[in-house]
């Protein structure tokens, strides 16, 4: 349903993914792993369109993606940048509504849906984006991407410097509406255990091409593997 | 007698920062949210100012006119945006370039079309009675109209879908396209609000500030220091900056020489923006 074919890409003239072939099947979790540096968030700003690629296509169920970002979100591709980039100077509701209304969903039942699926968020409804934890944020990044009823979900770092508390919820939320909506989901990680939790598939990436594919039970199984990617 | 000179003296220095904030709310709009530094702000101005007067000369009346010279610099505006801002967003010294020649090419526009003098528009001259004191009606009138631009403006970017999108487009713009927001389009109706805001302010200061093809300059100047003193919270910030420059500037000078209020202006932006580099609301949570 998500696929992308020999994507190569960068910022100017440098290239920092080269050849990626990828995919993710429908109602599919795959994580993208490897260590810092090797072409992780690229590769998602590659299919967002926000890079704009040097080589390489990305179909989404089957069609060819538009070049436009926007037109994109239209297919149904969501997605939660590294670094959250929530909308500080509007309001919780603000960013989920936006977010619903660009993709001609109505604002206020889809905040309702958002509160209902991270309830964490009701008491902070009129706040400043700004103003809330890091961990709030990126569950708003969260809700944000599920406005606009995506199809298939990028996530980028979406455990980084979160409390364990809510990146286990997180990890539920993601499961549920995966089973419930079929919503395919893409996520790069460097936490291996919110990863497992999660993904049923993992790609392994090194200096800006895929090294490996990988299912969750040789992952587990393969500690050398695992060390190699925690880094230790 | 005392009381009513100072209340006199009150009243129109709050008329006269209500005109600054009007002048000024468009280009808050363009600087202070889309980081544009627009040089043609105060040409924009001129426009509406010219296409109400040609609109009454022509026999419509002067409240009809308004619309038309909003209309005409939403117009012109977008073109503007179309063929030469979007092309140079995140480029500030190309921007300011690029507006600044604009500015020059309207201004010689206007000389070339209109001439250098040109006529007021005759309107019936109210005044209001304060003990000894005589106020312009007109004047008086201008607060009322600040207050409602700034409500306008203020209700249009937080209580709309457009305002939204537009506030979203100019805070984080690659997300706001990840999230489907077509942020040029948007960017082109932003833009094209702020000049109609400005065209807005040309017509209904009109009565009391003639048009002529050099307006925007006596404006310009004083509409970007109190848009760089507000900082980021734009629009809130543009009127208590417009309300404390504005009027403390028209009290100032109403007590000594019209010079020293325009010393007190100069003065005081330049100690706020000494203690504020960011402007008076750079600490602040708040939407606008």
């Amino acid at each position: 349903m998500f696929k992308v074919s020999n994507a190569t890409g960068g910022y100017g003239k440098t290239v920092i993914i080269r050849d990626v072939s990828l995919q993710v099947g429908k109602g599919e979790i795959v994580a993208l792993l490897g260590r810092n540096g090797v072409g992780k968030s690229t590769l998602m700003r590659y299919a967002t369109g926000l890079i704009s690629p040097m080589a390489g296509t990305l179909e989404i169920d089957g069609r060819t993606a538009p070049a436009s970002t926007a037109k994109r979100v239209r297919l149904g591709l969501g997605y939660v940048p590294q670094g959250r980039f929530v909308f500080q100077r509007m309001t919780v509701v603000e960013n989920i509504a936006v977010a619903a209304e660009s993709n001609g969903h109505d604002g206020k039942a889809s905040v309702e849906a958002a509160f209902e699926d991270f309830p964490m968020l009701v008491p902070k409804a009129k706040d400043l984006a700004g103003g809330l934890s890091g961990g709030q944020q990126q569950i708003l990044a969260l809700a944000r991407a599920l406005a606009i009823r995506p199809r298939i979900l990028l996530l980028d770092e979406p455990t980084e410097g979160v409390q364990p508390s809510i990146i286990d919820e997180m990890a539920g939320v993601l499961k549920r509406l995966n089973r419930e909506r079929g919503i395919s989901v893409l996520v790069a990680e460097q936490d291996l255990d919110f990863c497992l939790s999660i993904a049923e598939r993992a790609y392994v990436m090194e200096k800006g091409s895929i090294r490996l594919e990988i299912d969750r039970d040789s992952l587990k199984a393969d500690a050398a593997l695992q060390h190699e990617l925690l880094g230790v | 007698m005392e009381f009513d000179y100072l209340a006199t003296v009150l009243l129109s220095s709050l008329a006269s920062a209500s005109i600054l904030l009007i002048a000024t709310i468009g280009l808050a709009v363009v600087f202070g949210l889309m980081g544009v530094i627009n040089l043609a702000h105060g040409e924009f101005l001129m426009i509406g100012a010219y296409t109400a007067l040609t609109a009454t000369q022509a026999g419509v009346p002067f409240l009809l006119s308004i619309p038309i010279a909003v209309a005409v610099t939403m117009a012109i505006g977008a073109v503007i945006e179309i063929l030469v801002i979007n092309r140079l967003y995140g480029r500030i010294f190309d921007t300011m370039l690029a507006t600044w020649g604009i500015s020059i090419a309207f201004y010689q526009l206007a000389v070339l079309i209109f001439g250098t003098v040109t006529p007021g528009i005759g309107m019936p001259q109210y005044s209001i009675k304060i003990g000894d004191y005589n106020l312009a009606g007109y004047s008086l009138l201008m607060i009322f109209v600040a207050a409602l631009m700034g409500s306008f403006v203020y209700l249009l970017m937080t209580r709309t879908v457009y305002g939204m999108k537009a506030r979203a487009s100019i805070q984080e713009p690659a997300m706001a396209r990840a999230i489907g927001i077509e942020s040029s389009r948007v960017n082109t109706m932003t833009f094209s609000l702020g000049c109609g805001l400005a065209g807005f302010a040309g017509a209904i200061l009109l009565p009391i500030v003639p048009a002529t093809p050099s307006m925007g300059f006596a404006f310009v100047i004083k509409a970007f220091l109190t848009v760089v003193v507000a900082g980021p919270v734009t629009l809130t910030g543009s009127a208590i900056a417009a309300i404390g420059l504005g009027g403390g500037a028209s009290i100032t000078a109403s007590f000594l020489t019209s010079v020293a209020g325009d010393v007190f202006f100069f003065l005081i932006t330049a100690v706020l923006l000494w203690l504020f580099p960011l402007g008076i609301t750079a600490g602040w949570r708040r939407k606008m």
